[in-house]
């Protein structure tokens, strides 16, 4: 095959497809990104026969073709040329020769027959998402993913279709993020699938905020068609726990703080919470949330926060991480904590259909 | 017992409350039951898997406050799903997972990663070099785990490890799907174990090995050496011996002899049956010639065979290796063939078949090595028993393994004369009917020569 093309476009199509190439894998092939002509763009797909990822860029083709080249090799080349413009012509071997301004690289790479095809998805059942929606959703919630590996049914986002909505939910027990999605869909589309963390990664990586992205789902396997990308991916098996058991039914207190005044108070004081014990405390009053930290033998923080709370005095502990992640994946300025006791969960809210519920850590008094 | 246990819930519950709120309580405890408690475990039935997944998370410290309040002790708590949910589809479900996976990893329906479907038992030439490994093999693979189990098959390069363990694995992997054939060289077993421990996946990896109906593991010896890869074998071992799966092992030598391989591995090596592959004899290795020329459809000479048998001694894959060479010569110049052409052909192989042959000189190093003598005493005329009996065994092992004359060998050793020689023959002999010891050493110099 023989083709030119800027080193724009090639890099930011291989920077889509190189992050699924492991660096360690029993098959040298599973290392190297497969090159096709395709009309008049060229393909690139990698795999790690879990999640398959397939980009492509529009090219100057010379000679139709097909070859695989060792993809963090070929990546790092590329970034460090010269010229703008490249010219990539590969021999019968599957030698590739680059040019490019005055640089000159030959890489050897491999048969294109020995790369493992992607799976097929002939009569599955589509669904369409607004690549936007999809990507504002997996942000909310991706971060909650467990990565607790005895616990692999927890080790994906849920993808749940039903009632024309599409729930995502992630938790690793002992926090659960929740958000849905309308969505237009026949009855017979509803399902319950978990996609794995690997592809909600690489898929995040893919969407961006026009367009749609075509989900079908077959067999045991998920693929997500954006055009002129494509990400295929196992699903993990198994049932995912029934998760509207954690969210608490009534809430006592309600309080409205704006995000990222709330957001930047929790992450200086959470500086002095301590490695060992990991919580930080809220302190409610009325008007006001005293937000506190202490380690012992090395010190405490405490800030003030003025709020619209008329509810009773109490104080509850959470881990701060666990609290900052929605807070710094949630867009919105305003959002709504929900508590009833310093026993139970509390629950963060936005105006649209979101929760994410948090265990609370036991005080010690 | 039911009774007894629903008494020890109430009393838990009792204690439970005060130690999580109202809601908690409801929500996640009033659904459990207890199903049963010995001296250092509790069994608690849960509706389904969250349930556990949130009281491991977040209830723990208050469910073993209340435990050792109303038992006197910590008890490790087990948590077990009710049937008809997650957990027993989960049971259920493993099996088709594992296929697809399969699957799309070899791009074709129900191999194992690993085998070459050219291993198979009608490929493989018997004969007496290699009937009992065979048959074992034959054994394993109709009934697993019921006759030979550890198989363990050893021999040198090229004579048939590792066909017949991936013929094992094809037999099985042909006859029931259902069978979780996991074929891999011990070297690939170590990196795979390394690449968990860097990422913390020793869990993953555990679970993989374990569940495989028959392990076949290739080259074992490369775990000599290798202490936490050996201990994590040996659990892997013991967890499938334990559940009745068959596991097959080859080596390059008995496993007593593997160099830093921990006691309690050999022992277990030993456990099942051991199996050896010799070099194969000359009417072997013709028929294994004409067996590999009839499936590459290859027509040579019986005369060419004939050279080919008598003259490559150590190695099959080197004699198949040899038939290609002179097949694709005959094929490609179309001359003909020729003992002189032949012998051409393959000089480099033929010298290696010959350099293979053991020479006196290497016998009198070797003994004097693993005597710690030196070589010198070989030949010098002291004759202090630590050195007399060192060479003795050598001038044995001359006698044994070369085809020199009783003259010729007594020359080598300093100009000794044949009834010196003929007599040390008969004195190692004799020492070594009647002492193990002995005779364990002599062998292992010998095997040690002929690798």
């Amino acid at each position: 095959m023989k083709f030119s093309v800027t080193k724009e476009k090639l890099l930011e199509c291989l920077q889509q497809v190189q992050n699924v190439v492991s660096t360690r894998t029993t098959l040298p092939i599973l290392s190297n990104v497969l090159l096709q002509t395709n009309g008049r763009e060229v393909r690139l797909t990698t795999t790690d026969l879990d999640v398959g990822v397939r980009g492509s860029f529009e090219a100057n083709i010379e000679k139709e073709g097909a070859t695989t080249l060792p993809a963090r090799r070929l990546f790092t080349i590329i970034r460090e040329l010269p010229s703008s413009e490249i010219q990539f012509d590969v021999d019968g071997k599957n030698a590739a020769s680059i040019r490019s301004g005055q640089s000159f690289f030959k890489i050897l790479g491999l048969p294109e027959e020995e790369f493992p095809p992607l799976p097929k998805f002939d009569d599955s059942k589509v669904v369409t998402i607004r690549q936007k929606d999809l990507r504002d959703g997996l942000r909310k919630t991706s971060y909650a993913i467990s990565t607790d590996e005895t616990r692999y049914v927890l080790n994906g986002v849920l993808f749940s279709f039903k009632d024309n909505k599409l729930t995502l939910v992630a938790t690793d027990g002992r926090r659960l993020a929740m958000l849905d999605i309308d969505l237009e869909f026949p009855r017979s589309h509803e399902a319950d699938i978990i996609v794995p963390t690997k592809a909600v990664t690489e898929l995040q990586r893919l969407l961006t905020d026009d367009g749609e992205v075509r989900v079908s789902v077959g067999g045991s396997q998920i693929a997500f068609d954006l055009n002129n990308s494509l990400l295929v991916s196992k699903l993990i098996e198994g049932n995912y726990p029934n998760y509207r058991q954690v969210i608490p039914g009534e809430m006592k207190e309600r309080v409205t703080l704006e995000r990222e005044t709330f957001l930047n108070s929790l992450r200086r004081v959470s500086l002095l919470a301590s490695d060992k014990s990991n919580s930080i405390k809220l302190n409610f009053s009325k008007n006001n949330i005293d937000i506190t930290a202490n380690t012992p033998e090395v010190g405490e923080a405490k800030e003030s926060l003025p709020v619209a709370y008329k509810g009773r005095e109490f104080s509850i502990a959470f881990n701060p991480e666990f609290l900052m992640a929605p807070l710094r994946n949630l867009a919105e300025d305003e959002i709504f904590l929900d508590l009833i006791d310093e026993m139970s969960p509390g629950v963060i809210k936005i105006q649209s259909p979101f929760l994410y519920v948090l265990m609370p850590m036991r005080i010690s008094s | 017992m039911d009774e007894k246990c629903s008494q020890l819930w109430t009393k838990l519950s009792a204690a439970l409350k005060p130690e999580v709120s109202a809601d908690t309580f409801k929500r996640w405890f009033s659904a459990v039951k207890l199903t049963g408690a010995t001296a250092d475990e509790v069994t608690l039935l849960v509706p389904n898997n969250i349930y556990q997944f949130w009281i491991e998370s977040n209830h723990m410290t208050a469910l073993q406050t209340a435990i050792s309040s109303v038992l006197g002790g910590p008890r490790a708590v087990k948590f077990v799903c009710a049937v008809d949910t997650s957990a027993g589809s989960d049971a259920a479900e493993p099996e088709p997972g594992i296929s697809a996976r399969a699957q799309a990893a070899a791009g074709r329906a129900n191999k194992t990663p690993g085998l070459n479907p050219r291993n198979t038992f009608e490929s493989f030439v018997v004969g007496p070099n290699n009937e009992i490994a065979h048959a074992a093999s034959l054994a394993v693979a109709q009934s697993p785990a019921k006759t030979y189990n550890p198989l363990f098959i050893y021999g040198g390069v090229g004579l048939g490890k590792t066909h017949l363990m991936q013929a094992i694995g094809q037999y099985l992997g042909a006859r029931g799907k259902s069978t979780r054939v996991m074929y891999l060289s011990s070297e690939l077993f170590i990196n795979e174990f390394i690449d968990a421990i860097q990422h913390n996946n020793l869990v993953k990896f555990r679970k993989r090995y374990r569940q495989a109906d028959l392990l076949l593991i290739d080259d074992i010896h490369f775990l000599g050496g290798k202490e936490r890869s050996q201990e994590e074998f040996f659990h892997t071992f013991n967890t499938l011996f334990d559940g009745h799966k068959q596991i097959v092992l080859s080596s390059d030598r008995p496993a007593s002899e593997i160099a830093n391989l921990e006691h309690r591995l050999v022992s277990r090596f030993e456990w099942g049956l051991t199996a050896e592959l010799q070099p194969p004899d000359v009417e072997t290795r013709m028929a294994i010639l004409r067996k590999k020329a009839h499936t590459l459809k290859i027509k040579l000479r019986d005369e060419i065979f004939d050279f080919l048998a008598t003259r490559i001694k150590t190695n099959v894959r080197r004699l198949e290796g040899a038939l290609m060479r002179v097949a694709s010569f005959a094929s490609l110049s179309g001359k003909e063939l020729t003992h002189e052409v032949v012998e051409h052909l393959l000089k480099d192989i033929l010298q290696e078949e010959a350099r293979r042959a053991v020479t006196i000189d290497q016998i009198q190093r070797r003994v004097a090595e693993h005597f710690d003598v030196r070589l010198a005493d070989m030949t010098s005329k002291r004759r202090p028993a630590n050195i007399a009996f060192p060479r003795q065994i050598a001038m044995y092992l001359a006698r044994e393994l070369t085809k020199a004359s009783l003259n010729e060998i007594g020359e080598a050793f300093g100009g000794r004369d044949h009834g010196t020689v003929l007599h040390a023959c008969k004195l190692v002999k004799k020492r070594m009917k009647e002492q193990d010891k002995i005779r364990q050493t002599i062998s292992f110099i010998d095997s040690a020569l002929q690798r």
